[in-house]
C-alpha cells in the first residue's frame, strides 16, 4: 500500500469536493477573516488593548490572529475526522471504506492533509503580513515559524482524534450531534484564546493530554517572547510524543467502532 | 474447480426494537438466517434467488466480512471472514448498491482512483487498471469518465460499481442485485461481463437478483433462499426438473360448427380438467389446460378435438420457467 497515494487521493476527494461547491469555497476562504473580525470587535467592547498586553503579554491582534489560524487548523482536522464516518454512512459509501484492507492509522493521518494545507495557505494571507507588519522582518521569520508549528500541532491531533471518533462512535454511532459537544469543549481546552496559564489547574490538566496545546503554548511563548528555545522543543517534543502514544490507541478505537458497525451490520 | 466461498450452518438473527409508544419499545427478534450452507467453486457463477426479506443481503454482507454471523462459519479462499477479514477483503470485489456508494462530486475516475488508493493501488497501475475497466464497462464510449457521479444515469452508476468491484482483480465477487432497476442494454452488459469473468478468468461469483430470466441465463447453480432456508439448489434444468410435472398446453384450433361445449367435455374426458378458452381476432380459438404427461394423451385430446370438426393448427407445450419453480419451492403465489 502507497501512504503518497493514499494522500494524493484524498486530495482530489477534498479539493473536488471544495471548489466545485462554491458555497463551500467560500466559507473556508471568508471564515477565519470572519471569526477573527468578531474576536477583534468583541475583544474590543469589553476591554482596551493595554488591558490585554497587561494580562497576556502580548497585542491583541497579532495575538488573536494567530490564534485564529492555529483554531481553524487544529479545528480542521477535528472536523475532518469526525465527520468523515458521517459522511461515508450518508454517502452509502461505508460498506466499501470499511471494506478496504488499508491501515486505518495510515488512511486517517492522510484524511485531514488536503483541507490543513488550504487552511495554511488561506492563513499566510492574514499571519504573515499582520506580524510582518507589528515585528518587521523578526516577524516575517515568526510568522513562517508559527504557519509551520500550526501545521505541525495540527497533525499531532491526528491520533487522538481517532480516539475520540473511536470512542464516540462505538457509543453514539454516526451522529453529527457529537460533533456539537466535542467543538467548543476543544475550542477552550486547546488554549488558542485562552492562554493554558490562566486556566484553573484542573482544566489545565485536561488540556495537557491534547498534543496540539503544548504546539499552542509553544506558539504563544514565541508570539510572547519568553521560554527559549529549550522551551519550545520540549513542548513540541511532548505534543509529539503524545501522538505517538495515542496512535495504537487511534488504531484500536477506529477497530472497536468498526467491530461494533459489523456485529450490527454496515449499512448500504 | 476449487473452493472459492464456503458457507457452513450460518445462522444470523436480528435483535430491533418494535416501537409501542413515545417512549416504550419492544424488542423482536428477526431469524435472517438458519443455518445456511453452500460452496461457491472458482470459475463458476452462482445465484442467490429469493424474495425480499429472505436472507440474500444478509448471506452477501457475512461473506463480506461487513457483518458477523451468530454462528457457523464462512471462509473465502480459505480465510475464515471473522478472524482473516483483511486477507478476506483482499480477495473479494463487492457491488452492494447500484444507486450509491460513491462520492457525487468526484467524476467517474477520480472515484475510482479514490477506491483504488484504498484497496492499495497506487501510480500508473492505478491509473492503467480504472482505465481498463472504463472501457471493459464502456463508460468512456458513454461519455461518463469526466463526468460527475452526481450526474450519472442508473446504468452509469451499475457499470462504475462493477469496476470498483473489480478494481483489485478480486478472484471473488459478490454481487448485491447488480441489474436492480437498469435499463436493457446497461443489465445485458453486466450479464455477459459477470459470465466472462467466471468463464474466463475463473473468478467465483455470488449473484443475487430477483429477476428469473436472469439467473436462467447466467447462473451455473442456483440456490433459493426463503425465510433465512436454502430451500432448493441446483443447476436451473435440474431445479425445474424437480417440480411436480404439469404442463400447460395450447391447442390453437379453427373452429367448426359444433358447439364450443362438447369440444371442452371431449378434452375433459381425457384431462381430467376444463381447459380455458379463447378466442382470437383471426377467427382461431386457443384452448389452454393443464395436464401431468402430456406425451401420455395428447394423440388421444387431438383425435377428440378433431373429431368434433375442429382444425387443430398448433400444439405448444409450455416447459415450466426458473419463475414456475421460485414459486413453488418458496410457496409464493
Amino acid at each position: 500500500m502507497s501512504w503518497l497515494g493514499l494522500i494524493r487521493a484524498e486530495f482530489t476527494f477534498v479539493y473536488a469536493d471544495i471548489f466545485r461547491r462554491k458555497s463551500l469555497l467560500f466559507m473556508l476562504v471568508a471564515y477565519p477573516y470572519m471569526i477573527t473580525a468578531f474576536i477583534l470587535l468583541f475583544g474590543a467592547s469589553i476591554g482596551t488593548a493595554q488591558e490585554f498586553i497587561r494580562k497576556v503579554g502580548v497585542d491583541p491582534v497579532p495575538f488573536l490572529i494567530v490564534s485564529s489560524f492555529m483554531i481553524m487548523s487544529i479545528i480542521g482536522v477535528v472536523d475532518d475526522i469526525l465527520w468523515r464516518p458521517i459522511y461515508d454512512e450518508h454517502m452509502g459509501t461505508m460498506p466499501y471504506v470499511i471494506s478496504a484492507p488499508t491501515s486505518r492509522v495510515a488512511h486517517y493521518m492522510a484524511i485531514p492533509l488536503p483541507r490543513l494545507t488550504l487552511v495554511v495557505l488561506i492563513g499566510s494571507t492574514s499571519v504573515i503580513p499582520v506580524l510582518t507588519y507589528y515585528y518587521s522582518y523578526a516577524g516575517l521569520r515568526e510568522s513562517l515559524i508559527i504557519m509551520g508549528l500550526g501545521a505541525l500541532g495540527a497533525v499531532l491531533f491526528t491520533t487522538l482524534a481517532m480516539v475520540i471518533v473511536g470512542l464516540l462512535f462505538a457509543v453514539a454511532e454516526e451522529s453529527w450531534r457529537v460533533l456539537n459537544v466535542i467543538r467548543p469543549l476543544l475550542l477552550v481546552l486547546l488554549g488558542a484564546f485562552y492562554p493554558r496559564f490562566l486556566m484553573p489547574l484542573y482544566v489545565r490538566a485536561v488540556s495537557w493530554a491534547l498534543p496540539p496545546s503544548h504546539v499552542v503554548e509553544a506558539i504563544q511563548r514565541l508570539l510572547m517572547g519568553y521560554g527559549g528555545l529549550e522551551v519550545m522543543l520540549t513542548l513540541i517534543g511532548i505534543a509529539t510524543a503524545l501522538f505517538v502514544l495515542y496512535a495504537p490507541l487511534g488504531s484500536r478505537a477506529i477497530t472497536l467502532w468498526e467491530g461494533r458497525k459489523v456485529l450490527k451490520g454496515v449499512k448500504t | 474447480m476449487t473452493v472459492a466461498i464456503d458457507v457452513k450452518d450460518v445462522r444470523k438473527r436480528y435483535v430491533t426494537k418494535k416501537r409501542t409508544g413515545l417512549i416504550r419499545s419492544r424488542k423482536e427478534v428477526i431469524e435472517a438466517l438458519k443455518g445456511v450452507s453452500f460452496k461457491v467453486m472458482h470459475g463458476e457463477v452462482v445465484g442467490l434467488l429469493g424474495p425480499n426479506g429472505a436472507g440474500k443481503t444478509t448471506t452477501v454482507k457475512i461473506i463480506a466480512t461487513l457483518l458477523l454471523p451468530d454462528s457457523g462459519e464462512v471462509f473465502v479462499e480459505g480465510f475464515d471472514v471473522v478472524r482473516k477479514a483483511r486477507e478476506v477483503r483482499r480477495r473479494i470485489g463487492i457491488m452492494l448498491t447500484v444507486e450509491k456508494g460513491f462520492y457525487g462530486k468526484l467524476t467517474g475516475r477520480e472515484n475510482l482512483e479514490y477506491f483504488g488508493a484504498l484497496y492499495g493501488l497506487s501510480g500508473d497501475s492505478l491509473r492503467r487498471r480504472v482505465s481498463h475497466l472504463m472501457e471493459l464497462l464502456e463508460l468512456k464510449k458513454l461519455g461518463a469518465e469526466e463526468r460527475l457521479f452526481e450526474e450519472y444515469s442508473l446504468g452509469m452508476k451499475a457499470r462504475l460499481a462493477l469496476a470498483r468491484a473489480l478494481l483489485k482483480d478480486p478472484p471473488v465477487l459478490l454481487l448485491d442485485e447488480p441489474t436492480l432497476g437498469l435499463d436493457p442494454p446497461s443489465a445485458r452488459k453486466i450479464r455477459s461481463l459477470v459470465k466472462a469473468l467466471a468463464r474466463e478468468e475463473g473468478k467465483a461469483v455470488l449473484y443475487t437478483t430477483h429477476n428469473m430470466f436472469e439467473a436462467e441465463i447466467i447462473c451455473d447453480r442456483i440456490l433459493m433462499i426463503n425465510k433465512g432456508v436454502i430451500v432448493a439448489k441446483g443447476t436451473p434444468n435440474d431445479l425445474k426438473a424437480r417440480i411436480p410435472r404439469i404442463r400447460t398446453v395450447v391447442l390453437v384450433v379453427k373452429p367448426a360448427s359444433t358447439s364450443e361445449e362438447r369440444v371442452l367435455n371431449a378434452i375433459k374426458t381425457s384431462v381430467g380438467n376444463k381447459p380455458e378458452i379463447r378466442y382470437t381476432g383471426e377467427g382461431y380459438a386457443e384452448l389452454r389446460f393443464s395436464i401431468e404427461k402430456p406425451e401420455e394423451v395428447l394423440n388421444e385430446v387431438i383425435k377428440a378435438v378433431v373429431a368434433q370438426g375442429y382444425e387443430v393448427l398448433r400444439l405448444e407445450v409450455e416447459e415450466p420457467t426458473l419463475e414456475d419453480v421460485f414459486m413453488y419451492f418458496t410457496g409464493a403465489s
